[in-house]
């Protein structure tokens, strides 16, 4: 009972603040935002550029947790606390060491440039790179526990009846990690759309949304920052509670879900 | 070799600091072998180097004639099952069944009709095609497994100690159907145990394996009864190994000095003055003193006088340690104990037959020995 009543308190801090940001609103403020271009373009591109960022951490991340999950060598706690790392780094701070890295004569932003005039800051391309230095660890971290979680002895049972190491991992391994790397994925999506120091620092234009929430908080106040505010909530706890609903069912790699 | 199913020729291994040194077996086809040893002996090695999952760095590996001792995994149609049998979770029994044929379709093997309702009816599984493995009983996942493997047309089966997560009566029920299956399918199996049972109850052969070395391959009573060096006879229970030294013979026995007493023991023995005898505890017979007229040598028994020191019961048998000079442990029914009026401090008789009675070279006793390695009692265990 006690614990019950404890764990209660964390819950109602978590939850009053968020329905007091939807009762202060009122629904004719809201659609006025909601009608503002530049604040659809905000929100827009604050998902693009959250989805992007999941994509390229299931592409990096899930063979680094699967090397990391299935092969033991000298230095192995080392390479976990690194991608633990930006979890521990404050985000002004990762968005000035990104800035360094990425900008104009950065040691990947410089021959970025001049050999593919390719750009790291002010751009999409910039939103990404600051959504993926802080967000990336939720899907190596989900992908490795669901990548240990599986029996390695299972995958050896698929190879003796006849399936190549390649078919092993798209028909036993990738399946059974399903869910694990789902939920990695939501934390990495809901993550990215959230941040906003890194991003705001390597790309405070083009305005990701909570980068035009905070300009609208300057220029304007609470009420304006406060509707556009509650539109972003809404938008990305539909779209994570879509997601965590996705994760939950079975994999679609099964041939015949239940 | 060249008639056998499957056959490892001098097969050596290198995997860290555990090595396995001059592998060799063969096996016929529809023939089980059980390979038994203490944890750490290089069981499971030996199995996953047989599958392909471990290269030999010499020797070679032989299945139905092919050299498969470079293939990998999913070219070698070896069947494998570890504990709980390694079911597919997120297939259904049907997925599961399915999978090596679908393996097989993808390396273009065979285009023909799948056949598995026909494997589902056989093994009786047809009612469960639509459950996942978590629904299941042992039994029906022993099924599953089985069908799965031979749905991928296997030359040969490999299990790693697939019962010793069970308890023993579900253990019982499954050996016993694991043998009609294997015996109905004709496929010679490698069977990885450390539990006497399995070898007693499932084996056609039983080798031995300790520290990377087999130690001696050949039929349960070759291995119970007369054990190629000391830890086999220590590894398979044999309660009593008595220093004694070789006398002359006399007609096809050989005389054996042991303590104060002389026995007799069929056969020549090793060479040298030293012997090791071996003696089962069941092979021993005890009545009680009657005069001192019938002792020594009568036909092909050895009668020795004792007294007892002690009965303990082991549940179904007890154990008796009688003291001829030399400490004896013979295993009685209850009902013999009773019967008999056993009690410590009588004075017994200890009937041993000749033939029951193994000679060993003392000096050879354990190749482990030789090589001046710490004697292994098979509780050892080893890291990999």
């Amino acid at each position: 009972m006690v614990f019950w009543f404890i764990g209660s308190l964390l819950l109602a801090f978590i939850l009053v603040p968020l329905i007091g940001l939807a009762t202060v609103q009122s629904a004719g403020n809201l659609a006025r935002v909601a009608a503002m271009p530049d604040v659809r373009q905000a929100i827009w591109l604050s998902l693009l550029a959250a989805f992007l960022t999941a994509g390229v951490a299931a592409l990096l991340g899930i063979p680094l947790a699967y090397v990391l999950a299935r092969s033991e060598f000298r230095g192995k706690e080392i390479v976990i606390a690194i991608v633990d790392l930006p979890l521990a780094v404050p985000h002004t701070v990762a968005g000035i060491a990104l800035l360094i890295v990425f900008g104009r004569q950065g040691l990947i932003g410089g021959p970025a440039g001049l050999v593919f005039g390719m750009r790291f800051w002010g751009n999409l391309a910039g939103v990404v790179v600051g959504m993926l230095f802080v967000a990336a660890p939720y899907t190596v971290n989900a992908a490795l526990i669901g990548f240990e979680a599986i029996d390695p002895r299972l995958e050896k049972v698929a190879r003796t009846l006849g399936m190549g190491p390649w078919g092993v991992l798209v028909h036993v391994t990738l399946p059974l990690a399903w869910r694990s790397i789902m939920t990695g994925l939501t934390l990495t999506y809901a993550r990215a759309i959230s941040e906003f120091a890194a991003v705001a620092i390597l790309a405070y234009y083009p305005m990701t949304a909570p980068v035009k929430i905070y300009e609208l908080f300057l220029q304007f106040g609470l009420d304006e920052s406060s509707g556009m505010a509650l539109l972003l909530l809404i938008v990305s706890l539909a779209l994570f509670i879509l997601f965590r609903t996705l994760a939950r069912r079975r994999s679609v790699f099964m041939g015949s879900g239940r | 070799m060249t008639g056998a199913a499957f056959a490892i020729e001098t097969a050596c291994l290198t995997l860290g600091r555990f090595s396995l040194r001059n592998i060799d077996l063969a096996l016929e086809d529809g023939e089980i072998l059980v390979l038994l040893g203490p944890n750490g002996a290089g069981k499971s090695v030996c199995l996953e180097m047989i599958a392909g999952f471990h290269r030999p760095t010499s020797g070679r590996i032989m299945i139905q004639g092919r050299e498969v001792t470079n293939l990998p995994p999913e070219q070698r149609r070896v069947g494998l099952m570890f504990q709980n049998f390694g079911l597919f979770p997120h297939l259904t029994v049907v997925g599961n069944v399915a999978f090596g044929l679908r393996a097989r379709r993808r390396a273009g093997h065979s285009k023909a009709g799948d056949g598995i309702t026909e494997l589902l009816a056989q093994f009786g599984i047809l009612h469960l095609s639509g459950r996942y493995p978590q629904d299941l009983s042992p039994g029906e996942k022993q099924r599953v497994a089985l069908a799965r493997a031979l749905a991928a047309r296997p030359d040969l089966f490999l299990f790693d100690e697939p019962f010793s997560a069970l308890d023993a009566r579900t253990r019982d029920a499954l050996r016993d159907e694991l043998k009609a299956l294997l015996r109905q399918s004709g496929v010679p199996a490698i069977f990885v145990s450390h539990d006497h049972a399995d070898a007693a109850l499932l084996a056609d052969r039983v080798a031995v394996i300790d520290r990377g070395e087999l130690q001696q391959v050949g039929t349960v009573p070759d291995i119970f009864r007369t054990p190629a060096n000391i830890f086999v006879a220590e590894f398979t229970g044999m309660e009593n190994v008595l220093p004694g030294q070789l006398l002359d013979k006399s007609g096809d026995l050989r005389r054996v000095q042991v303590a104060d007493k002389v026995l007799y023991a069929r056969g020549d023995g090793p060479a040298g003055n030293d012997a090791l005898l071996c003696i089962r505890a069941e092979e021993i017979g005890l009545c009680v003193m009657e005069g001192t007229g019938s002792l020594g040598l009568q036909g092909a028994t050895n009668r020795i006088a004792g007294r007892v020191i002690d009965a303990t019961s082991l549940g179904v048998i007890s154990r008796v340690t009688v003291d001829c000079g030399f400490t004896l442990v013979a295993y009685l029914t209850h009902r013999d104990i009773r019967g008999l009026g056993l009690t410590p401090g009588q004075e017994v008789v200890a009937e041993i037959e000749a033939s029951s009675i193994h000679l060993l070279r003392q000096d050879a006793a354990d190749p482990a020995a030789l090589r001046g390695e710490p004697r292994s009692t098979g509780r050892r265990t080893m890291a990999r």
